[in-house]
């Protein structure tokens, strides 16, 4: 069993009359990776900057491995912090930006020398040691801004959107890098991101987050296939919303019917089923058959999106393979199922 | 080959004359305070006069310990107040503003007769106290280059990366922030000293003497020797600054950042 490295317990940040957070509680473990993923807005950096220090709760605590550090001022915490803008010192080359931690700690110089070497290596520049700022890209400055966090070995790492400000070549790049080396540390990970797509491929865990709460936290594959509520559901991926009806002890989702569950709804009748565009099935068939049109289809690679248009004037997306897609034609009417219990029913 | 384009005429003519109006002048007077009408020849007689006067280390000396003091007064308490403003304290930039303008409003002769009645006597033994006033009338000038220096930064992600590294606040502010923005600094600096080591309203007022004062009260005896004490002003002060710009010159890196 791992032990816990960071706890939130019950954090509350108010501004004015905004809640930023609500009675927050959020359990990371020893090396695990947690992002948090929600708009903007629903509190996410507030946390982050809680966890830092550079912000104080209104109530609650946060605790480093298992001990309070609520009222320690943040240069007293030992966490790493990268941030969403550039925030190397512009008068320090690289492997004095990356050494300040250290220098800041009393570390001997030929320590501070060594490891910020080890550091730039670690993260690919191990030639741009003497670089100030103004003469690396963009991509080069986070990577230095890493390093530069991870050189006192932090106890938690925490990143504040490191890739928002990259193209989009770099950022995948980077991002690859950064989980790499944060599993090779075993650094406790707090990621900041409104990227669905980033928090889905770095994280262990993903902590959606909705009007200072967590809405839902879990493993990014659970997260996508059990969604617990229709905002984290609309929120992690794409996803349909199609007319329901109850009928008896069922529910009828265009042609098929799934035995209703109680936790889905708590107000029987007029309802909404949350289905994801891979679990929409497309066929050719007769015109009276049909209950869609095709609108568009989309090439995005070994992958094509179909737009279609139900008889009700719904509109749906189905993702299929492209070699599938080719026999639906916009225009051309097909009949449109749904995959047996591969959606969320809501109330409408 | 065309040195300036059409476009470039008529700043190149303002230049031209901007230059002759600051030169004209200086060389003149240079060419004055050489003048030695007992042998109708130039030398530098005009200067060993002052030179070899009583009083001339006396005063030139008290003149740059007050310029020292009212820099540091300034810096110390003006540095970390901007930062703070640039920070947290948005809401209170309009009073400081308006209070860092009131030097300029209020006439010379209001300070004056304000530090008379309204500072204790202990206060007023000393001409430490003009430093304090110095400052005081520097604080508009040096206030403003601080705020534009530290707006241009991205001052709270420098801030909170250097507190989240381990930095307490004053090494935050005089390993990460000052260094930073150090042509600043150097600028605010600048001001402040030549401010303070031209100043002759308040000084006279208040009745303390110190190099202007002492320049003022020579040149009553030998207009040269004024004229020539006036050049040697300008060219050290000029010469001072231009020894602390060498020393406080910002690294390329400092340039880009204050220009991000």
């Amino acid at each position: 069993m791992t032990s816990t490295t960071l706890s939130l317990r019950g954090v509350s940040r108010r501004f004015k009359d905004t809640v930023a957070l609500d009675a927050l509680d959020l359990d990371v473990s020893q090396g695990e990776l947690v992002a948090l993923l929600g708009p903007s807005g629903c509190g996410k950096t507030t946390a982050l900057r809680i966890i830092a220090g550079l912000d104080n709760p209104d109530a609650g605590e946060v605790l480093v491995g298992g001990k309070s550090v609520t009222h320690l001022a943040p240069n007293k915490r030992n966490m790493g912090m990268v941030f969403q803008s550039y925030s190397l010192f512009p008068n320090l080359t690289a492997a004095e930006n990356v050494a300040f931690g250290l220098t800041m700690r009393g570390e001997a110089k030929t320590v501070r020398i060594g490891r910020a070497q080890e550091l730039l290596e670690m993260v690919g520049l191990p030639k741009h040691a003497k670089r100030f700022p103004h003469q690396l890209s963009g991509g080069q400055q986070q990577r230095v801004a890493l390093a530069r966090a991870l050189a006192f070995e932090p106890d938690v790492l925490l990143l504040d959107e490191p890739l928002s400000a990259l193209d989009a070549q770099v950022r995948a790049n980077l991002r690859d890098e950064i989980r790499a080396l944060q599993l090779k540390t075993g650094t406790t990970t707090i990621f900041v991101t409104h990227d669905q797509e980033e928090a889905m491929a770095m994280s262990d865990r993903v902590a959606v987050m909705n009007a200072g709460k967590i809405a839902q936290i879990a493993r990014p594959d659970e997260l996508y296939h059990n969604p617990a509520s229709e905002f984290v559901a609309g929120f992690v991926g794409q996803m349909n919303k199609i007319p329901a009806t109850l009928e008896a002890d069922r529910v009828r989702v265009l042609d098929s019917h799934v035995d209703y569950r109680q936790s889905w709804t708590e107000q029987p009748g007029a309802m909404v089923a949350l289905v994801r565009p891979e679990a929409i099935e497309i066929q050719n068939t007769a015109a009276d058959q049909s209950n869609a049109t095709v609108v568009a289809r989309a090439f995005l690679g070994p992958m094509s999106k179909v737009s279609l248009v139900l008889r009700d004037g719904t509109e749906v997306s189905a993702v299929l393979t492209s070699a599938q897609s080719a026999e639906f034609a916009s225009g051309s009417l097909v009949r449109v199922s749904v995959k047996p219990d591969q959606y969320l029913v809501v109330a409408a | 080959m065309k040195i300036f384009t059409r476009r470039q005429l008529p700043l190149t003519i303002g230049l031209f004359l901007a230059t002759l109006f600051v030169l004209f002048p200086l060389v003149s007077a240079t060419e004055f305070s050489l003048r030695q009408p007992a042998t109708s020849n130039y030398g530098f007689a005009n200067y060993i006069w002052f030179f070899t006067a009583e009083d001339f280390g006396k005063y030139l000396g008290i003149s740059l310990g007050l310029a020292v003091v009212s820099a540091i007064i300034l810096l110390v308490i003006l540095v970390p107040t901007v930062i703070w403003l640039n920070l947290g304290g948005a809401r209170f930039r309009g009073l400081v503003e308006f209070v860092s303008l009131l030097p300029l409003v209020i006439p010379v002769v209001a300070l004056a007769i304000g530090a008379q009645t309204a500072l204790p006597d202990f206060a007023q033994t000393d001409e430490i106290i003009l430093g304090f006033m110095f400052a005081v009338l520097a604080m508009p000038y040096a206030y403003r280059t601080l705020d534009t220096g530290l707006r241009a930064i991205p001052l709270q992600t420098i801030v909170e990366a250097a507190r989240g590294l381990g930095a307490n606040w004053l090494h935050t502010i005089f390993r990460v922030v000052i260094p930073v923005v150090r042509s600043t600094v150097a600028s605010a600096l600048f001001m402040t000293l030549a401010l303070s080591l031209g100043e002759y309203t308040l000084t006279s007022l208040l009745h303390w003497d110190t190099f202007t004062t002492w320049v003022t009260t020579m040149s009553q005896s030998n207009i040269l020797g004024a004229i020539a004490l006036s050049m040697f002003s300008l060219i050290a002060v000029f010469g001072l600054l231009l020894i602390i710009s060498i020393f406080i010159r910002p690294t390329k890196s400092n340039v880009v950042a204050e220009e991000n």
